[in-house]
């Protein structure tokens, strides 16, 4: 096995055999079966149609994903610097690009991790309607970017930062941010600024993906631009992760 | 040379850390860095191995910078840093395993087995580093360290959290690979003890510079120190004659005060005693020596 499959391995194996992995994967389920409890709920009470119930739930997944990734991204650099054991790493003879793509696979590997736990939910709330697979598929494709950019971003802010805990504050802060159109109401959405903002933000360009797909049954392919805004931010976030790894020293 | 540090000077954050160490290791020697905390050594090793990048002056590891050639030095070289962390839902084994795969070693049935048992680590299937004490973490990390079988081994505090026996066992396995092996091994560690028993040469760092450098006794002679130690005699030894290469300092009941120059083995001179008849039963180290050499050069900053 190469150097990087070992090492995303060994990432792997950080986020499904240690505690810490386990209990952030436990709470990642608990809070999935709280929303699917109050989106089944709605659905019964006819409150939520089925395509919104399950275009909540993408965004949902889509959110905790990216929470589950500044965490373990922050955990993949300056969480090992902090437990004295990114050094042992960096003093091998794998190069760190290796290093790097590795740590990146673990991110893949979470995101992946964490769907497959989300798709039961998709289930749970969408079996009864016609998007369920159109969801599904809206939140591989259009998450994944978007996901794992999060993840990328925290562990660009680990390597620059001196602790665990202070690059965590910036990437929850810009998760937060992009993760608001979660929170606007449509009139904001709509006015200027909303707008400039759905434009560069690539929460809202998977949310408008999901709209148009699950809610408005367009096709997949025609959401060109809304690809567009969530590869440039993984690119934007892949070589901001890139360029401070290259720095790291210990 | 294995390794040779020649004006190093690094900065970090701006802020000038080291500013001028020098230092050269041989093939098959026990080389001690020695200095006061904060006075550069994690630095200079962190600069030596190419984790820091240096403001001026050369490093040399096996003849390669290690700024330019990391990886193939990487390949010969192993280490075991101050702060040593570990994988706590590995195994021993498979925390082992997953290094030597990353040097590209496919060790064989056993092979790792082997290697965590000459460290003191028998085998417990199943038992996760996270349960090993701080002891067995530090004898973890040297077996990691070894890996690879390298040509260079720097180790930082290596004998931490270890017991008297566990310090033996390593200082016996360092002496090996030195002797044996040709391994140079820079020891980087406050436990003077450790450097008197396995290091010839030492360096002393005070506030980012190279104060000292040289054989331990070439420096204490320069320094103008006796090595002392307390001698318990069961008997009468007033009319016993006295070897040159001792001087007695004081005698008080069954105990003597004795001291020795620098270069003076110290067993050659109890063997001389017990030839002239002083039937010694015990002997204790007083200072002097290294310890007087360390103080003397590091006076006035936190030990």
């Amino acid at each position: 096995m190469t150097a990087t499959g070992l090492i995303a391995r060994k990432e792997a194996g950080d986020l499904l055999l240690s505690l810490r992995g386990l209990g952030w994967l436990l709470t990642m389920a608990v809070v999935l079966s709280v929303f699917g409890l109050l989106l089944v709920g709605n659905t019964e009470l006819s409150l939520l149609d089925n395509a919104q119930v399950v275009y909540d739930m993408g965004g949902i997944v889509t959110a905790l994903g990216a929470l589950l990734a500044v965490v373990v991204g922050t955990d993949a650099v300056a969480g090992e610097r902090e437990r004295g054991t990114l050094v042992s790493l960096l003093l091998t003879p794998a190069s760190r690009n290796s290093i790097l793509l590795g740590k990146l696979g673990g991110q893949a590997i979470a995101w992946a991790v964490m769907y497959a736990i989300a798709l039961p939910y998709f289930w749970a709330v969408g079996s009864t309607g016609q998007n369920l697979v159109d969801g599904a598929v809206s939140v591989a494709l259009l998450g994944t970017p978007v996901v794992l950019g999060f993840g990328f971003l925290a562990m660009g802010l680990g390597a620059r930062l001196d602790s665990a805990r202070s690059s965590l504050l910036p990437g929850l802060i810009v998760l937060l941010l992009s993760a608001s159109p979660l929170l606007l109401g449509p009139s904001l959405r709509q006015s200027a600024i909303g707008r400039a903002f759905d434009a560069v933000n690539p929460f809202s360009g998977a949310l408008n993906a999901y709209d148009a797909v699950i809610i408005d049954s367009q096709s997949i392919a025609a959401q060109v631009p809304h690809f567009a805004v969530t590869f440039v931010w993984l690119a934007l976030t892949l070589w901001f992760a890139a360029r401070g790894f290259s720095r790291v020293s210990r | 040379m294995i390794m040779e540090i020649d004006h190093l000077k690094v900065s970090l954050g701006g802020a000038p850390i080291l500013h001028d160490v020098n230092l050269s290791l041989g093939e098959g020697e026990i080389y001690g860095l020695l200095g006061p905390n904060g006075a550069g050594k994690s630095t200079t090793i962190a600069a030596a191995i190419g984790l820091l990048k240096r403001d001026g002056g050369q490093v040399r590891i096996m003849g390669k910078d290690p700024q330019t050639e990391a990886k193939p030095i990487h390949a010969k070289l192993g280490v075991l840093p101050e702060q040593n962390g570990f994988y706590d839902w590995m195994t021993a084994e498979d925390y082992l395993g997953f290094f030597a795969a990353l040097y590209d070693l496919h060790p064989r049935e056993g092979d790792l087995q082997d290697r965590l048992a000459r460290f003191g680590l028998e085998p417990r299937p199943g038992q996760r580093i996270g349960t090993f004490s701080r002891g067995m973490r530090q004898r973890l990390g040297l077996a990691r360290a070894l890996i690879a079988d390298p040509a260079l081994l720097i180790l930082d505090e290596p004998t931490n959290g270890l017991d008297p026996r566990g310090r033996r066992e390593i200082h016996d396995i360092l002496i090996d690979l030195s002797e044996n092996h040709g391994v140079g091994v820079l020891l980087c560690t406050h436990l003077l003890d450790d450097v008197e028993r396995l290091c010839k040469r030492i360096g002393v760092i005070v506030e980012g510079r190279t104060v000292a450098e040289g054989t331990i006794a070439d420096l204490v002679r320069s320094n103008d120190r006796l090595v002392r130690f307390r001698l318990h005699v069961n008997g009468d030894v007033s009319k016993s004659e006295v070897p040159p290469t001792v001087t007695v300092v004081a005698r008080d009941g069954e105990w003597c005060s004795v001291a020795l120059s620098p270069e003076i083995d110290p067993q050659t001179a109890w063997r001389e005693l017990l030839f002239m008849g002083w039937p010694i039963t015990e002997i204790r180290h007083e200072g002097g020596g290294i310890e007087d050499l360390y103080l003397g050069l590091t006076e006035g900053r936190a030990a």
